[in-house]
């Protein structure tokens, strides 16, 4: 009971209260680049919680099985830069040899996943936070991508609506994207200090 | 004592050296692996196709983009030379890859504006102020007084990939140096004025006009619209009139002394000349006080 009370907890922190795009400014570049549609949105959020999971499960593996005993935690960023780049290598060849159609709707956005801040700064805040459970790193691992694709969607259809709207001419485009950003982010500051 | 830092130095960065190795060379294996147990078979033929085309995905073969017609072509030969932006060169190359003869698939089609109206020729009954777009404007009953003219609100230059479109004084007009014809611009108006046409010459003699209304109202919108007066019809017979509006048979079209006359009667001007190094269109005559008398 006590064990999935505090993996409950972290999980809703991750996804609302630590939001890593609305409090850690992570991941900023796909949440403005690929939240023109909300079709798209929705895939690019499931790859990266695909991704996220896995290579947040993964470096915590590696970080206490291997790094910590021997001593190299300097070594980390590399090493979890490559599990993240061998794990968007893995996903892009299993959806390519069994989902061809989400393949081809991903295009060029799935490679773009292995530079996406948000996956590695997760991977670190894992080991900033010291987590010292494999279940809690998994949980609070795919909290994140379900923050990140509740995020993306978000903004999304915000976005599908403001293109209906009368926006100012100097404020038309990547502006009024931004000034919406910091709107929603404020809005998830209320959030701040509700847990942990 | 630099050699006893060296050796310092050394000591403690081979397990990392290692370590990483080690990592690097683990995840190569699974990624060897799996992409050995995960091949996807792909016709080297589509790749090649792939190569050949302009890429830049324009839709004008009726595809999502270039791969997935690419994949369709190496299947279907039907769908060769449906590229048009990549025109007859990129035909040739991929029928060299599918080991195909290809026939004259004819003249290249290009967009033609059937609207001459620059802003001062169109009657408006008020300004419009809503969203900046055709098919926005179009759904709103009275906008301007013709109800087939150009909006100028430019979705069709939106449409275009290639830059080869512009509104100029409120009229989309095309750069016909920079279009490829892939007729995006052509699905994008609401008002279907542009249309696909061969261009068989270096410039086409087109109807630059759509109104169907009866001559008087037609006149009472527009300065330059076509009246159906059926002047062109007699002095050349590429032409016809339909629907109170002249039609020009562009597959039949030939520049004869016929057409030259039918250009130079029609009373407001409403046929033109389009395409690369056109003759400017001939202005109508404006009504003088000498006109009139």
């Amino acid at each position: 009971m006590d064990t999935l009370n505090i993996l409950l907890v972290g999980f809703i922190s991750i996804v609302i209260v630590n939001n890593l795009v609305f409090t850690k400014f992570l991941g900023i570049c796909p949440y403005l680049g690929v939240s023109g549609r909300i079709d798209m949105a929705f895939g690019m959020g499931m790859a990266v919680t695909f991704v996220v999971t896995l290579s947040g499960t993964l470096t915590w593996l590696i970080d206490h099985l291997i790094l910590m005993k021997m001593g190299l935690e300097v070594t980390r960023y590399v090493c979890f830069i490559l599990v993240i780049a061998g794990a968007v290598q893995l996903v892009e060849m299993y959806i390519r040899k069994f989902f061809p159609s989400l393949y081809e709707s991903f295009g060029i956005f799935l490679p773009l996943i292995t530079t996406n801040c948000a996956i590695l700064g997760l991977c670190l805040f894992i080991n900033l936070w010291g987590i010292d459970n494999l279940l809690e790193a998994v949980v609070l691992s795919f909290g994140a991508g379900i923050g990140f694709t509740m995020a993306i969607c978000i903004m999304a259809g915000i976005r599908e609506n403001l293109n209906m709207a009368d926006v100012p001419e100097s404020l038309k485009g990547a502006p009024i994207t931004l000034i919406t950003a910091g709107l929603l982010t404020l809005a998830f500051m209320g959030f701040a200090g509700m847990i942990r | 004592m630099i050699l006893a830092d060296i050796y310092q130095l050394w000591s403690s960065a081979w397990p990392a050296g290692l370590t990483m190795l080690g990592l690097g060379s683990g995840f190569a294996v699974v990624l060897l692996i799996a992409s050995i147990k995960l091949k996807v078979e792909i016709d080297p033929k589509i790749e090649q196709i792939h190569g050949a085309l302009p890429n830049v995905d324009c839709g004008a073969c009726g595809f999502a983009g270039c791969g997935q017609y690419a994949k369709a072509v190496s299947e279907n030969p039907e769908f060769l030379g449906k590229c048009a932006p990549g025109g007859p060169e990129t035909a040739s190359k991929i029928a060299l890859i599918l080991n195909l003869q290809i026939s004259d698939s004819g003249p290249p089609e290009r967009p033609i504006v059937h609207c001459r109206a620059n802003t001062a020729d169109k009657t408006l009954y008020g300004k419009y102020k809503g969203i900046e777009s055709c098919t926005a404007a179009n759904s709103l009953a009275n906008v301007q007084a013709c109800k087939f003219g150009c909006l100028g609100f430019g979705d069709c230059t939106r449409a275009c990939q290639f830059d080869a479109l512009e509104m100029v004084d409120g009229l989309a007009t095309v750069n016909y140096e920079k279009c490829t014809g892939c007729g995006a611009c052509s699905r994008a108006c609401p008002r279907n004025l542009i249309e696909m046409v061969p261009f068989a010459h270096e410039h086409m003699m087109t109807v630059a006009c759509s109104n169907k209304e009866t001559g008087k109202t037609a006149r009472s919108m527009c300065k330059v619209g076509c009246i159906g007066c059926g002047l062109c019809a007699k002095k050349a017979d590429t032409f016809s009139i339909e629907e109170n509006l002249a039609h020009l048979d562009y597959k039949k079209y030939q520049p004869t002394e016929d057409t030259e006359t039918a250009i130079n009667k029609c009373p407001t001007c409403v046929i033109i000349y389009v395409g690369k190094s056109a003759p400017p269109p001939r202005q109508p005559a404006k009504k003088t006080a000498a006109a009139k008398t």
